[in-house]
């Protein structure tokens, strides 16, 4: 198992936004979060990568046999947790390439493998822009400055590729994507996908999932997962809406 | 001719009251200058220095009263007298860490005397390039042709008037026409001996079409005495001709108890470019300022500065343009970072004359506070008196963003490193107005240097 969720409770500012979240995710699997607004995917997406405006109240969360909870932001992104942002940020006067650069040696670094000097680095951020089919310039750029919404979600999904981590978060990285931009995206986790890498994928459309084809679909609402299915369940929601699935639980 | 300076200062102002720290103080500089005088032969010299020492014993030190003073108060200062004395002991060992790593015509000051033997051998520069030491001009009747020009402006700055006072030492920097000086002159201001006061009084002189880039940088030799604590005052008088092209940068590292005043005046004649670039990161209180008279058609500046204060430094940096004519454009970008109980401080105003339509003038500032009990007080100004002018000025102080800390936390990069890598980031977008490489590295290496120490 990668990843195990157990009973996960969080809130900001004191709203509870988590109510007890289970999931398990094994290497290789490809998992899609769904759910209406407010449901708390990005929540759920955020307190695996260590935002700290959150805090979690009740349960754990094993990553590869630890306890993620104990760890950094810093930490988890050593060992192999990855977050796609929703809204990635831009730091104007920091360079994309110190950037990709330096956080590719602090994982190097957590794997005992040496630092990639800069043309090391240059071949090695060259193969998965070729990979991935992006512009050249973007190593040049300022990180996210200046960059489209469509050209900032491109940029993460490259800095996935260079990180090569075990667990993909992507937090709704597809809205606000024209249809090649997305294309993109979804090709970009499609290459990245292996026996050794897991995804989970928070979206509000289907539009993404149709090309990434998620072995599990999850739909989470008032912070807790209340259906679980396979890609079937995708269009299930496409067909019916959350009304269905939440009359349904709220019977229960 | 007749002189205004009498009639506008002709009804007798009421003595100022001074508090026996600050007259003390006082009297003291003011035997300096009588010190001073006592050894000239130069009756020129002697009556300069004499005029400026009334004033000043009229006028006093600044107070916090004083409108352009209140954010950066003197009390420390003024309570220690500061020597004025020649002849301080240095040799290459001691300045060679302060060298560049770029090759340029290197001239070393120490404690304010232009030192001939830590200089570069004037006598191979080329031809239409000629640098002085002042200390050989003020013994000339020439004095006021060729230094002292501004002695109206200098009047309004209390430490301009300290300068002309205590007038000793500086350089003379002429480029001729037509004449492209291409390696950078640097000069190295030392500070070498506890409390000692380094007086410098430069000129700067670019004939048409000339083109100069001077680099000065402002250290103590002993900043590793944590007690250390030196005194300069600038002033530096700035002529860029008729389509001369001026680039300056200024580096003031100095010792953290030291303190430091430059006072620049800077007039540009049509279609000249000026590029000036002040950064500070050393000093207990400091203060550099432009007054800059864009006098010309055609005239591009660009003034910035890149600011680091930490523990209680005080750090202020201030510009004052003027745009005469027509078609002008100014560019300013002023950013500081700061930690602990520093104080930052900007000052800025832009000033078009009526004449100066099409005006594009531009002013910014920024600051970065990297703890809360750092302070930054701010005011930019405009005053227009145009009706076809783009002119704007802004100020924004706020701290590291936390999105940005954790996105870099995100991809691995420890907190400390997060935060370091924007702050410099942050700090050092000033320098990409230096067009220079190795200058541009040398400086955004001692500012890193600064920032991560």
């Amino acid at each position: 198992m990668l990843l195990k969720v157990e009973n996960l409770q969080a809130q900001i500012d004191e709203k509870q936004i988590l109510k007890g979240l289970n999931i398990e995710v094994k290497p290789g699997e490809v998992h899609a979060i769904m759910g209406p607004n407010g449901s708390g995917k990005s929540t759920f997406a955020n307190v695996l990568a260590g935002r700290d405006d959150y805090e979690v109240t009740e349960g754990n969360i094993e990553f590869d046999g630890e306890d993620l909870l104990e760890m950094d932001p810093e930490e988890r992104a050593r060992k192999g947790v990855f977050l796609a942002f929703q809204y990635p940020v831009e730091i104007p006067g920091v360079s994309n390439k110190l950037f990709m650069q330096t956080a590719v040696n602090a994982v190097r670094e957590e794997k005992g493998l040496p630092a990639l000097d800069m043309f090391d680095f240059d071949e090695y951020a060259q193969a998965k822009i070729d990979l991935l089919g992006m512009r050249a310039d973007l190593l040049e750029r300022s990180v996210n400055v200046g960059f489209s919404g469509g050209e900032k979600k491109r940029n993460d999904i490259f800095q996935m590729a260079l990180l090569e981590p075990k667990l993909c978060i992507l937090d709704e990285t597809d809205s606000g994507l024209d249809i090649d931009a997305l294309r993109v995206v979804a090709n970009g986790v499609n290459a990245l996908r292996s026996e050794a890498r897991s995804f989970i994928v928070v979206t509000h459309y289907q539009r993404l999932l149709d090309y990434i084809k998620p072995d599990h679909v999850h739909v989470l609402f008032n912070g807790k997962i209340v259906k679980s299915g396979g890609f079937e369940l995708v269009h299930e929601l496409e067909e019916n809406g959350y009304d269905n699935i939440i009359q349904q639980y709220q019977g229960e | 001719m007749t002189t205004l300076s009498s009639s506008t200062r002709g009804n007798k102002p009421l003595a100022k009251k001074f508090a026996p720290v600050v007259k003390a103080a006082m009297e003291h500089y003011a035997q300096l200058t009588d010190d001073l005088n006592k050894i000239t032969e130069n009756p020129g010299l002697a009556s300069l220095r004499e005029t400026a020492k009334q004033q000043f014993l009229m006028q006093g030190f600044p107070t916090r009263r004083d409108e352009d003073w209140g954010y950066t108060k003197l009390t420390d200062f003024i309570q220690k007298p500061f020597r004025l004395e020649a002849g301080t002991h240095v040799t290459h060992n001691d300045i060679e860490a302060y060298l560049p790593d770029y090759p340029a015509v290197r001239i070393v000051m120490v404690d304010g005397w232009f030192s001939e033997s830590l200089s570069d051998d004037l006598s191979g520069l080329p031809k239409g390039v000629t640098i002085e030491s002042v200390c050989d001009v003020l013994e000339t009747p020439e004095l006021t042709d060729r230094v002292a020009h501004h002695e109206k402006q200098i009047e309004d700055e209390p430490f301009g008037v300290l300068n002309t006072m205590l007038l000793n030492d500086g350089y003379y920097l002429q480029v001729s026409r037509n004449v492209s000086m291409e390696m950078p002159i640097f000069v190295l201001h030392v500070q070498a001996q506890d409390h000692q006061v380094s007086n410098v009084r430069n000129r700067v002189l670019l004939e048409e079409n000339a083109e100069l880039t001077l680099v000065e940088s402002f250290v103590s030799l002993n900043a590793s005495e944590s007690e250390f604590s030196g005194f300069t005052n600038v002033v530096t008088e700035i002529e860029v001709g008729q389509a001369a092209r001026c680039k300056q940068v200024v580096l003031q590292a100095l010792a953290p108890r030291s303190y430091y005043f430059n006072n620049q005046f800077i007039e540009q004649a049509e279609n000249s470019v000026l590029n000036t670039l002040y950064a500070g990161i050393g000093g207990q209180t400091s203060r550099h300022q432009n007054h800059l008279k864009m006098n010309g058609k055609n005239i591009e500046s660009s003034q910035n500065s890149a600011c680091y204060a930490e523990d209680s430094q005080i750090m202020d940096s201030r510009t004052y343009t003027e745009h005469n004519e027509l078609n002008g454009v100014s560019r300013q970008l002023h950013k500081y970072v700061l930690s602990g109980q520093a104080v930052g401080v900007f000052d800025g105003m832009i000033k078009v004359a009526q004449a100066a339509q099409k005006t594009d003038g531009q002013m910014d500032n920024k600051n970065l506070l990297l703890s809360g009990s750092a302070q930054m007080d701010t005011k930019p100004k405009l005053e227009i008196y145009a009706d076809d002018v783009k002119c704007s000025h802004g100020s924004a102080t706020g701290q590291i963003n936390r999105d940005q800390i954790f996105y870099l936390q995100a991809r691995g990069i420890r907190k400390p490193q997060a935060i370091r890598m924007i702050t410099e980031a942050f700090l050092l977008e000033p320098l990409e107005t230096v067009s220079q490489p190795a200058i541009r590295d040398w400086l955004a290496g001692a500012l890193s240097q600064k920032l991560n120490g």
